[in-house]
């Protein structure tokens, strides 16, 4: 091993958490070119690998290389050698990589270009699947939101094609559909690195129906995502009243499920609320699995955002991580946004992550969030809903078509304010706290068991989030 | 006998010189970075009008050292040129067009893919965006600064850079009576200062406060003016 990539990987262990360098670190060697061109090149053992270390790694090799050798160094990444069928080397160092799989090429004008110095390789079968090699069941947190969903990804991960066909899964926005489902399709990938796999948004299908369209492709284009092994398609309400879209999709469909290959959907809503879809496409996504995922609580809220500060090899206190899950509630997206706010404002002020430092780097974002949703809003949302008058969510009535959307309301106000109980009871005609808390608890039970009053939570929470 | 001005005054140069950071040194050390190849983040700005947004998107514009596509909202259709390894602006994300929003909203998924930094602003936290769902939550994931409005003298400075780039002189005093007398946000002061460059060549009058007093009266008078 040569000295420099000994200090690098002393200095990546102490930095990095022990199961980042294990997992991705540890296993690399380094080599160098000949004698007139010393640029290191760090050898990686497959391409799955080498997407990830490319992606979060090389910039920190780099900087590395260039304090060792005191100029900057053009580090580049490289498989590890392929057995004879390699071509040969280009700059002595360069190896082109074994053929690919042999399916038919994807509609052209949607490839990615590589943007590192290390990807000048042609695109790799890990590339052609679009995958976000990020999104891993490892990285993916778990609570009561989403185990469901993660177990039913997790088996089809393991049974492809055979357990649920397709595998439905929808929620609100920004929760981790996309996630779960890269995750998904990272695990085939992994343990079938041969089979044909391709994440597509709706969007690019759809883009690519019109483009076969234009170029008269058709054919190119039923071929190849008929090629597939497992299709995974995200967004799918946005196939919302494109015809031909939906006729070519429902054709795929079939195909690939009557070959027992594997079709992943997701959706913002359950199949039968897609609003523009064909009957026939909807009864379909019936055929296998539909699991939900929920917003998640507070403590799973917590447990991403330490995650995510973990795989910046960032330690989160958890009074600065319950400060932000506490007031970012809706999705996990701004979750993030809000992390990344409060970690740019410690470097930048060379200042450690402390609470008070968190609240003076989201001051503006958690006023914002704040003014979010009044309790009055929320009762007349709930009033509306369940057609009953607003002055009921104030009445000491107590039939069950009034005092079930109350408490309905009550839950909504504490998921989505910050209010304590004792103010929400206040704002439901100075009821007792204890009253709040009771009917948190009901409806937190009743939903387990409802499916309707789940439903309803569900459309109530994503109309208030607006 | 009025002097007649020639229209040979240089265009005026957003960049970061030119810009008084004040509370924004963050901001600005991020939308630095953002100019370099390697940085391939998304971030989102939003400040009041005239609060130096479009400055500073302009400005990462010109430090760029990568291939840049700036759009204003209300011009994105439904193609948005991704440049690979580049970086996309876009200003006033609140004036996209359901097409431009699909269009923004598959930039933001193809990002990741070709190496392309995104640089967006609005007049509002992506909270109160009113955007498809889909599309403000992933604004929600970029990093978000709000542009924080300068102080008094942040501003005074600010107009001295201006003026010294125009080639005028500006005395202390006439900057004092213009924060103190007029419309401070940032729009209107450059305005002023346009308009007493141009009325100091066609008089041949220096940039007196006297002068301020009148452009002043006469914005007034014109503003009032049915």
């Amino acid at each position: 091993m040569n000295d420099f990539w000994s200090t690098c990987l002393a200095r990546l262990q102490g930095e990095l958490p022990a199961q980042q360098f294990n997992t991705w670190i540890k296993n690399l060697t380094c080599e160098h070119g000949p004698d007139d061109d010393p640029a290191p090149r760090v050898v990686v053992p497959n391409r799955f690998i080498l997407q990830w270390v490319r992606e979060r790694y090389l910039q920190k090799f780099q900087e590395y290389a260039k304090e060792y050798y005191g100029k900057p160094v053009n580090l580049t990444l490289g498989l590890l050698e392929a057995p004879k069928s390699a071509a040969a080397p280009a700059a002595g160092i360069q190896k082109t990589p074994p053929p690919v799989a042999a399916a038919p090429a994807a509609p052209a004008s949607n490839t990615p270009t590589p943007r590192s110095a290390a990807a000048v390789l042609p695109p790799s079968a890990y590339e052609k699947t679009r995958l976000n090699p990020d999104f891993t069941f490892d990285t993916l947190v778990t609570g009561r939101a989403n185990d469901l969903a993660r177990a039913a990804a997790f088996q089809v991960a393991t049974n492809p094609g055979t357990s649920y066909n397709p595998l439905f899964v929808y929620g609100g926005v920004g929760l981790g559909k996309t996630h779960l489902i890269h995750a998904l399709g990272n695990a085939v990938f992994r343990h079938n690195p041969d089979m044909v796999i391709r994440y597509v948004h709706a969007e690019d299908y759809y883009a690519d129906v019109v483009r076969a369209f234009q170029q008269k492709s058709f054919d190119v284009f039923k071929r190849y995502y008929r090629s597939l092994d497992l299709l995974l398609i995200d967004d799918i309400q946005f196939f919302n009243n494109k015809n031909r879209t939906q006729e070519e999709f429902f054709h795929a469909f079939n195909a690939l499920t009557e070959a027992k290959k594997q079709i992943i959907i997701t959706c913002d809503t359950y199949p039968k609320d897609v609003t523009g879809l064909e009957d026939r496409l909807i009864s379909r996504f019936d055929w296998g699995l539909t699991v939900q995922i929920e917003p998640p609580e507070l403590e799973m809220r917590v447990a991403i955002l330490k995650n995510k500060a973990e795989a910046d090899a960032i330690h989160l206190n958890d009074d600065v991580a319950f400060l932000i899950a506490k007031n970012l509630r809706s999705n996990v997206r701004e979750l993030e946004g809000a992390l990344k706010k409060v970690l740019a404002f410690a470097r930048f002020h060379n200042r450690e992550i402390t609470l008070d430092l968190a609240k003076e780097a989201l001051k503006d974002l958690l006023g914002a969030h704040n003014r979010q949703l009044t309790l009055e809003h929320i009762q007349k949302t709930v009033a509306d809903y369940y057609k009953i008058k607003v002055a009921d969510m104030h009445s000491k009535k107590r039939t069950r078509a009034i005092a079930r959307p109350r408490q309905i309301a009550m839950w909504l106000a504490k998921e989505l304010t910050p209010f304590s109980y004792p103010a929400i009871g206040d704002a439901f005609g100075n009821r007792d706290h204890t009253t709040v808390l009771h009917a948190c608890r009901t409806v937190a039970d009743l939903r387990l068991q409802d499916a309707q009053l789940n439903h309803d939570l569900h459309v109530l929470t994503q109309v208030l989030r607006g | 006998m009025r002097q007649i001005p020639l229209d040979i005054r240089p265009a005026p140069v957003a960049d970061f010189a030119n810009f008084v950071p004040g509370a924004n040194a963050e901001l600005v050390e991020r939308l630095c970075h953002l100019a370099t190849p390697l940085a391939f983040d998304a971030l989102y700005i939003w400040g009041e009008l005239g609060s130096g947004r479009s400055h500073l998107l302009q400005a990462t514009a010109a430090a760029a050292g990568r291939p840049v596509t700036a759009w204003r909202g209300a011009e994105v259709g439904e193609d948005l040129p991704l440049p690979p390894g580049g970086l996309l602006i876009v200003d006033e994300v609140d004036r996209l067009s359901p097409e431009g929003q699909i269009a923004l909203f598959r930039a933001f998924n193809t990002a990741r893919l070709v190496g392309l930094a995104l640089l967006m602003a609005g007049d509002a936290p992506p909270l109160h965006l009113a955007l498809r769902e889909d599309l403000r939550t992933r604004i929600g994931q970029a990093l978000i600064y709000q542009v924080q409005p300068l102080s008094d003298e942040e501003k005074a400075e600010t107009l001295a850079r201006h003026a010294r780039a125009r080639g005028m002189r500006l005395e202390p005093e006439v900057i004092t009576y213009l924060l103190r007398h007029g419309r401070r946000d940032l729009g209107s002061l450059f305005a002023v200062l346009e308009e007493l460059d141009e009325q100091t060549l066609i008089r041949k009058r220096s940039a007196s406060v006297a002068l301020v007093k009148e452009i002043l009266a006469g914005r007034e008078e014109t503003a009032g003016s049915p």
